[in-house]
């Protein structure tokens, strides 16, 4: 196995090593050594199968469930295996229909495309998330990463002192209403309740730190709501200057997994009235990422 | 002495004048020459300018009628610092001139001006230039930043372009403040009807310049016949592009400084600076625009 770096200490790209078969502990613990140094790994032309992803994925933890999945009616969903993130315009199982223009499901994926770290509106946040092309537009869509411990480590000494013991809330309402969409099943109100993180992370392995930043942050706990909105806005635009970001150019078989303790992602645009584009995700549970935890174990 | 104009960035957009006492009576050479410069910088910067607010409404006469301050319009007459309805109040001091405190309404409103915006795009009829007189300025931060949308335009690939071009966006300080949790309720009865949306083109022309320029705003929350959403996500994207660092130019204020802008050409957005200590008292003048960019409908929901 070989990790080329694409964006030095960011991202980098892994050959020689075919993740559809089963692993050896020390092709994992490569892996996992690749995340903590690089915090984004592709893996070029990897066909992997559903079963095989998530095979693949269980390597490195415990598998969540996608909230989009959960929050759906078993008629909307595509995969009745919720660990299984359908991130396609498919109308649902109907593959040969894309969904329509006013689609509530594509009107809650265009949130994607707002900066974020997958499931910060969970208490234990994600960790690894795992992403597989299966089919690619021919133009745009390419998924955009940004690297949290380089943005935090840009802070002013008094930006990081300011920035240090602050507490954001997290909920999928929070991203889902900056584009005016509120539109969610009933039943589900203990998904949208706000959850808190701090806002400056210490990655349990490597011990740096980063800004856990993500459009899911409604509010800084004890801050007024617009100033700290205001705040957090400036601090996500610090850290997605282009000097934190990479895209990635997606092509059918690459597999992408990225960090959500040290990476922001999001989607950009394609015609996705009239192309496909079908991708799986699978992520895993977050660890170290609770706030009364972190507080607990100080 | 003859007023000259030095760019202040390579791309040509904003300059600085000098060779000009704008507390005088101007002649109307005077004002062509200002005008002019604000076709083709967009935004100009005066050093020097000692303005009280009667001589800075005198001076901003010069080139149009006045808007009242919607902050002003949408407050009561006894929480007003300042008398005159034209005279825009953008400072951190309450009606006593003490610092307004953290929780304080019209401070958490005003942070919506963080957020990039063009003056007045939620009337019909939208401002043109808006200027800014520094009467105090704090220690450190405070900078107002400007986006040059004639630049942005251009920069725009072809295939957007056609895609922008007849676009129609609605435009509401609701929309703005939303974005920052102040909500629509928070305005107050009496101001609810202030925040219906108006419409604007998303790709505007001057015939003076025969220049285009995107007119993007904060203020924006849809485009007209598309899901809001989807509406929004491209409305974010543009900005985006417009406000990538090559097209803007950060104005660091000193005491007695006059900024002008062209609110038709340019957003601009405040920055932060420790407001619970520091004063920052700002006077603005605002002139009426020419007319609307779009025909306006009965019901703009």
């Amino acid at each position: 196995m070989h990790i080329r770096a694409v964006q030095n200490g960011f991202v980098g790209e892994v050959t020689g090593i075919d993740i559809c078969k089963p692993l050896t502990t020390d092709d994992v613990a490569a892996i996992e050594r690749g995340m903590d140094q690089y915090a984004v790994l592709t893996f070029p032309d990897q066909p992997l199968t559903d079963e095989q992803q998530v095979a693949f994925t269980e390597n490195f933890g415990e598998l969540e469930i996608t909230l989009a999945g959960q929050m759906a009616k078993p008629e909307e969903r595509r995969f009745q295996q919720l660990e299984l993130g359908d991130i396609s315009n498919f109308n649902g199982a109907d593959t040969t229909r894309l969904r329509a223009r006013d689609d509530k499901r594509r009107m809650y994926a265009l949130a994607n495309r707002l900066w974020h770290s997958d499931a910060s509106f969970r208490a234990v946040g994600a960790g690894y998330t795992l992403l597989h092309a299966r089919i690619v537009p021919g133009k745009g869509a390419d998924t955009q990463f940004a690297d949290m411990r380089a943005a935090y480590d840009a802070l002013s000494e008094a930006e990081k002192k300011e920035v240090e013991g602050l507490v954001c809330e997290h909920s999928i309402v929070f991203s889902r209403e900056q584009i005016g969409f509120g539109d969610y099943n009933p039943g589900h109100e203990e998904h949208l309740k706000p959850v808190p993180h701090r806002l400056v992370l210490t990655h349990p392995k490597t011990g740096r730190k980063s800004l856990y930043l993500s459009s899911h942050i409604g509010g800084i706990v004890g801050w007024p709501v617009p100033e700290a909105r205001a705040f957090i806005r400036d601090l996500t635009e610090h850290a997605t200057q282009p000097q934190f970001v990479y895209s990635h150019k997606w092509r059918v078989g690459d597999m992408v997994m990225w960090d959500n303790r040290t990476v922001m992602h999001r989607a950009t645009r394609f015609d996705d009235l009239k192309e496909v584009r079908d991708l799986r995700r699978t992520s895993l549970k977050g660890v170290g990422l609770e706030v009364k935890q972190a507080m607990a174990a100080e | 002495m003859t007023l000259s104009i030095r760019p202040l960035t390579a791309s040509g957009f904003a300059g600085e004048v000098s060779g000009i006492d704008l507390t005088r009576p101007l002649s109307p050479d005077q004002v062509a020459a200002i005008d002019d410069g604000m076709d083709r910088f967009g935004v100009l910067v005066f050093h020097d300018q000692r303005f009280d607010d009667a001589s800075q409404l005198a001076f901003s006469r010069n080139f149009g009628d006045l808007e009242v301050s919607s902050g002003a319009e949408m407050s009561k007459a006894q929480d007003r610092r300042l008398p005159q309805m034209e005279m825009a109040d953008i400072s951190n001091l309450d009606v006593k001139g003490r610092l307004r405190a953290a929780s304080d309404r019209m401070r958490l409103t005003a942070l919506g001006n963080r957020l990039w915006h063009s003056d007045a795009s939620f009337r019909a009829i939208p401002a043109k230039y808006s200027l800014l007189s520094a009467r105090t300025v704090p220690g450190t931060g405070g900078n107002t930043e400007f986006a040059d949308m004639r630049a942005a335009y251009d920069a725009v690939d072809a295939d957007m372009k056609a895609e922008i071009e007849t676009l129609v966006t609605e435009h509401s300080n609701a929309y703005s403040r939303e974005q920052i949790g102040f909500m629509k309720a928070d305005y107050g009865e009496e101001n609810q009807l202030k925040l219906k949306p108006v419409r604007h083109r998303l790709v505007r022309y001057d015939p003076r310049t025969g220049r285009r320029s995107l007119y993007l705003s904060a203020h924006i929350g849809t485009i007209v016949g598309w899901p809001v959403p989807e509406a929004r996500m491209l409305i974010r994207d543009l900005m985006e592009h417009a406000t990538q660092r090559r097209f803007v130019h950060a104005h660091v204020w000193r005491q007695w400084d006059l900024v002008i802008w062209d609110n038709r050409t340019t957003m601009h957005r405040a920055r932060r600076y420790n407001d619970l200590t520091d004063v920052r008292d700002m006077r603005r003048t605002t002139i009426r625009g020419d007319g609307v960019t779009v025909a306006q409908v009965q019901e703009a929901a």
